[in-house]
């Protein structure tokens, strides 16, 4: 597909989103969702899995909340749930579809200190998240039989004390880097 | 907690947009005109953290666990603006690179956990630090969690009054209040249970490294 500019994808993604919250007819948004697969190309399987894992235990959970209400009322209509899950499958998957075709960093180049910002979130995101799985990870080798609440209180926060110390930590260094190379010297 | 995509009605998404739109302009005021070496990281780190407090697990008895918010504690240590500001960047990159929460609702989100969240965690912690400092902080996350669950709880209860069919039907979030406010209410009060715990010792430890904190 032809490359469009960031910033018009995300109009249009914009526009998808408040236009999407004007549709109620089933049989519209499975031809909107079937158009929106048609339009992704090759990875339009791969993201319809990814925004079905995503929506999953929130959709499912209200499907069946849903189902059980009108079981106790005595009244049975599916039309409701086909409307509800397929709006939502597709604004997630217009979402992954917006993320995968515009690079955020990209989009955010004409305000530099946007992008900076964006930047240097992502990389502590990362740290974060491999932190934080070897501490779950560390956790569970400690522990083979389930831990007891006390433990699993003092193991949050120790998580929590050592996220912090890294950002306090990575903000001193990234601020350090930015003053040494003139970053906002006018 | 937070509210996804497509089950807020249009009527309820868009003036939330605006008022959080205005609610951010107000919270970068002070920041825009200081964006320098420091606060440029500063800004970027909390946003970072306030993704990985979301990563924690909070337990639960019995075995299970939530999330952490971290909306009082961020609040408590950095501030209330930055930590809006923080918190409102994370809803916004799980949105897009998760599909948590959504961009549609993350005004809603961004209000109720991030705003309102903070605002009465510090209420809570200037009204009873006087009394006992360290349940002035237990409560203060406690009453942030509760917060934020009980507008979304409003919010979400709201949909089938706002937006239904002509023949009743809803169109967005089908539960009514008498479902919305006990669902997130009550598991909610063991969750805040957790974020007290962890957060009064996070607290305790902050106090005991000397960190400077600004008093909030």
């Amino acid at each position: 597909m032809k490359r469009r500019s960031p910033r018009l994808l995300l109009a249009a993604y914009a526009l998808a989103l408040v236009a999407l919250g004007f549709v109620h007819h089933p049989g519209l948004l499975a031809g909107l969702l079937g158009l929106a697969l048609l339009l992704t190309g090759r990875e339009r399987w791969a993201l319809l899995k990814k925004s079905l894992a995503a929506i999953l235990i929130f959709n499912l959970s209200v499907s069946l909340g849903y189902l059980l209400l009108q079981a106790w009322q005595g009244r049975s209509s599916g039309t409701y749930l086909l409307i509800m899950n397929l709006r939502v499958l597709l604004m997630v998957f217009l979402g992954f579809w917006l993320v995968r075709r515009v690079n955020l960093l990209q989009a955010l180049a004409p305000w530099p200190t946007a992008t900076l910002i964006l930047a240097l979130t992502l990389g502590q995101i990362e740290t974060c998240r491999r932190l934080l799985a070897d501490f779950r990870l560390a956790f569970m080798s400690r522990h083979p039989e389930p831990a007891g609440l006390r433990a699993r209180v003092r193991h949050g926060a120790s998580q929590v004390i050592t996220v912090l110390d890294k950002s306090l930590a990575a903000s001193t260094e990234a601020s350090q880097a930015l003053r040494s190379r003139g970053a906002f010297d006018a | 907690m937070h509210v996804p995509d497509g089950f807020l009605s249009p009527q309820t998404w868009i003036p939330a947009w605006g008022l959080a739109i205005g609610a951010w302009a107000w919270a970068a005021r002070d920041l825009r005109r200081h964006l320098d070496e420091a606060t440029v990281p500063r800004l970027a780190m909390l946003t970072a953290l306030a993704y990985g407090l979301g990563l924690v697990m909070v337990p639960l008895p019995g075995g299970s666990s939530g999330h952490v918010l971290g909306v009082a504690l961020l609040t408590l240590l950095f501030g209330l603006k930055p930590a809006f500001l923080a918190y409102s960047g994370v809803l916004l990159l799980q949105a897009l690179l998760f599909g948590a929460g959504g961009i549609t609702t993350l005004g809603i989100n961004a209000l109720a956990l991030g705003l309102a969240g903070g605002v009465v965690a510090l209420l809570l912690f200037r009204l009873l630090r006087p009394i006992h400092e360290g349940t002035a902080v237990a409560l203060a996350a406690w009453g942030s969690v509760m917060t934020g669950a009980l507008l979304l709880a409003l919010v979400l209860g709201a949909q089938p009054l706002l937006a239904s069919q002509a023949d009743g039907s809803p169109l967005f979030f089908p539960f009514g209040w008498s479902i919305t406010l006990p669902a997130l209410l009550i598991p909610h009060l063991f969750i805040g249970l957790g974020e007290a715990a962890l957060t009064l010792l996070v607290w305790r430890h902050a106090r005991q490294r000397g960190w400077r904190l600004p008093s909030p």
